[in-house]
């Protein structure tokens, strides 16, 4: 069962508070502090009443515990079953080529489930030069030193970047991974599967000026319509933004989306597939945008 | 019943969840006409769990609560939080650490007798000490048994139990990544928990944390698959807000890379038929008696595949299968449109008719399911065509009602003048 309480956010809290205890007595403040820092907004309210009270016989009233080791819980089948599982999806090459569970049958296999919208032209996690790439990246970002970086452009040359590399950025959709970096005049986003050469920079890196990444959000508001079950198809597709809807009607809705400017003609293609269940109403350059589109396909009906 | 941030049925706050996550408009009104004060609970648990992302509004209906969640900056699903809110009782907490500090170490294997007698020594130096009988630390050492993480072994008659052997929790970097991108991750998630304090070193975009909500569902699907078993599913009509059950013999789990929604694809007897069915319409899962005919099954509905733009395995129309196409006109610097059809298409052919045109062709159960993804193509659609006449039609009419709502239709009409 994934409900169960062996997983919960309070066993693991609780764990937190003996495993300083097991070193020496706690104090209330400490006790507190580990409980907000790793519990949620009002636990504070059960746990700590809970423990100094004994209801949860685990810390005597002196801050000390009758336990001798910090606790551990093994894995449950459960973890093991997913991480076997884990292990036999072809991106797992990408951080090791160990095996694990020796036994442990999968929780599930790449015949039990299948991602049927991705795009067919993903990254090639067996590709060696791609997985060294990869790891160099993690390393990287992890301690923080610049990357020189030559990627393949759509004209058959190469583009030479050095940047401060920050996080990848993995699509599922795409199924590709992307390197944000910062510091680099041309850009911030790199293709993992573009990149033709990559290695540590030597130099003196100086980050050219105005490009720390930092989130260029617009927003986009239109007007929807729940004909043919509109309303639950847009609200999902779009769920993985933030976004305001309000009921403005009998049956519509007024929804508001906040995406990253670089994404723009992406959210134009996105809207227009819902069709004429949703109007933009706002921005204007938005509404232009639609419409531009809309022009060019009266005149392609011509 | 008092309110408690803890739960013990998770199907109720996964509804509210879904509410307040994906739709977000609906005043407490709406929510509470069964019961306000189921509610009032299980808002007040939503905002102490996931705070952060809660966010209120007034309107002249109420007062509305959603969640707001950037999934592109939130670098681990938010509503994993949710899954770990199981409620227990004070003896579980106490049981648990002091059994698993008693079995510290693998090698270290002792009879009921003797743990329960070590409970107890554990216990002594509170001034009131709880006293747990040796049936309750029998049921909980089985509990942990079939969880995995005890190991109990017979040794003549008498039942010895041990700490299981626990294996390296892999780099958090796997956890990471793989919590956010593959099924079930929640319980990668759970792994994170006991991982050390690192840094984040991923992120993702286009990316739904929806399906969250439905792990259990998952897994106990899973689960199914594995064994091969048929299966009997509840699963809720919202539209007419009804629980109804299927036999049936699950088959695959499709997933949705484009609008978060996870499907079972199974075979129903009843019908006899493969069709599709929403995991986050299932409300709970029975496992049966293994499937004979589980094999031949998955075969027939990968034959089906190559048929199936979405999971509809029934043409609208009526016919068997239906024939779509569509040919769109791109410019000079525009050949990646041509790429475009052959990234995303998922089915069927791209023909190049000339530098500046191509054409897609599909022979599919269930044309309707294309026609999203063939709007993305407005502005240079130049020709279309469905078997399915009815459809083509609406889709000419959609395109017309484009025009009007955004004031292109009268152009048109003066153009014909």
């Amino acid at each position: 069962m994934i409900f169960s309480e062996l997983y919960s956010t309070y066993y693991d809290t609780v764990a937190r508070v003996l495993k300083a205890a097991v070193e020496h007595p706690l104090k209330k403040d400490e006790l507190r502090d580990i409980i907000e820092k790793n519990a949620f907004g009002e636990s504070i309210l059960n746990i700590e009443p809970a423990l100094a009270e004994g209801r949860w016989q685990l810390i005597r009233p002196d801050g000390s515990t009758p336990l001798r080791y910090p606790p551990s819980t093994p894995m449950t089948t459960l973890e093991k079953r997913w991480l076997k599982a884990v292990y036999a999806d072809p991106r797992i090459r990408l951080f090791t080529d160990e095996d694990i569970f020796p036994g442990i049958e999968p929780l599930f296999t790449a015949e039990d489930y299948c991602v049927f919208d991705k795009y067919s032209d993903g990254d090639p996690y067996d590709d060696e030069a791609y997985q060294k790439t990869f790891l160099l990246m993690l390393d990287a970002i992890e301690k923080r030193y610049p990357l020189s970086i030559d990627t393949a452009n759509r004209k058959g040359g190469t583009a030479r970047l050095v940047m401060m590399p920050e996080f990848l950025e993995y699509s599922e959709k795409d199924d590709k991974f992307r390197l944000r970096g910062s510091g680099c005049r041309y850009g911030d986003t790199v293709n993992l599967a573009r990149i033709v050469r990559c290695e540590p920079y030597e130099g003196t890196f100086s980050r050219a000026p105005r490009t720390r990444l930092r989130p260029r959000t617009q927003k986009v508001e239109f007007e929807l319509i729940d004909k043919r079950n509109a309303l639950e198809r847009v609200l999902m597709h779009f769920a993985h933004f933030e976004k305001q809807a309000e009921r403005i009607g009998f049956d519509r809705y007024r929804v508001t989306i906040s995406y990253d400017r670089d994404d723009e003609t992406e959210m134009v293609i996105r809207i227009l597939s819902f069709g004429p269940m949703i109007r933009v109403t706002a921005p204007k350059h938005f509404i232009e945008l639609i419409k531009e589109r809309l022009k060019a396909q009266k005149s392609c009906e011509r | 019943m008092a309110y408690s941030e803890l739960i013990k049925n998770f199907n109720r706050i996964r509804d509210y969840m879904r509410e307040f996550y994906v739709y977000g408009f609906k005043s407490r009104d709406e929510y509470s006409r069964k019961s306000a004060r189921s509610y009032d609970d299980e808002k007040r648990r939503l905002e102490s769990w996931l705070g952060d992302y809660m966010q209120f509004r007034q309107t002249p209906e109420g007062k509305t609560v959603f969640l707001s969640i950037d999934s592109r900056v939130s670098r681990h699903n938010p509503l994993y939080a949710a899954w770990k809110t199981k409620s227990f009782t004070d003896g579980d907490m106490t049981l648990h650490f002091i059994l698993f500090d008693i079995l510290h170490s693998p090698g270290t294997a002792l009879t009921l007798k003797e743990i329960t007698g070590l409970v107890d020594e554990y216990l002594s130096s509170f001034d009131e000490p709880r006293m747990f009988d040796s049936s309750t630390v029998r049921k909980k050492l089985n509990e942990y048994v079939s969880e995995g993480i005890v190991v109990s072994e017979k040794r003549g008659k008498t039942m010895y139990y041990r700490r299981a052997e626990d294996g390296d929790l892999p780099d958090p970097d796997v956890l990471d990544f793989f919590s956010e991108a593959a099924p079930c991750g929640v319980i990668g998630s759970f792994l994170l928990d006991k991982a050390d304090a690192h840094r984040d070193h991923f992120a993702f975009k286009h990316h739904y944390i929806t399906g969250a909500m439905d792990s259990e569902i998952v897994c106990l699907l899973f689960a199914a698959m594995s064994e091969k078993r048929s299966i009997t599913i509840e699963s809720i009509n919202r539209h007419k807000d009804r629980l109804s059950e299927n036999r049936v013999v699950p088959l695959r789990l499709m997933i949705s890379a484009q609008s978060g929604r996870q499907y079972l694809m199974a075979y129903v007897p009843r019908l006899n038929r493969i069709i599709s069915f929403r995991t986050d319409n299932i409300a709970s899962v029975r496992p049966g008696e293994v499937s004979e005919r589980f094999d031949e099954l998955r075969e027939k509905l990968d034959g089906m595949i190559p048929n199936m733009w979405g999971v509809s395995t029934q043409s609208r129309s009526g016919g068997r299968m239906e024939h779509v196409e569509f040919t769109v006109r791109y410019g000079e610097s525009e050949a990646h449109i041509h790429q475009r059809l052959e990234r995303e298409k998922r089915c069927g052919t791209v023909e190049r008719i000339d530098d500046h045109t191509s054409r897609f062709s599909a022979d599919v159960f269930d044309s309707s399911e294309l026609v999203p993804w063939i709007r993305t193509f407005i502005c240079r659609i130049t020709d279309f065509s469905f078997s399915n006449k009815a459809l083509e039609a609406q889709f000419r009419e959609d395109i017309e009602e484009m025009y009007r709502l955004y004031g292109l239709g009268e152009v048109a009409e003066d153009d014909l003048q």
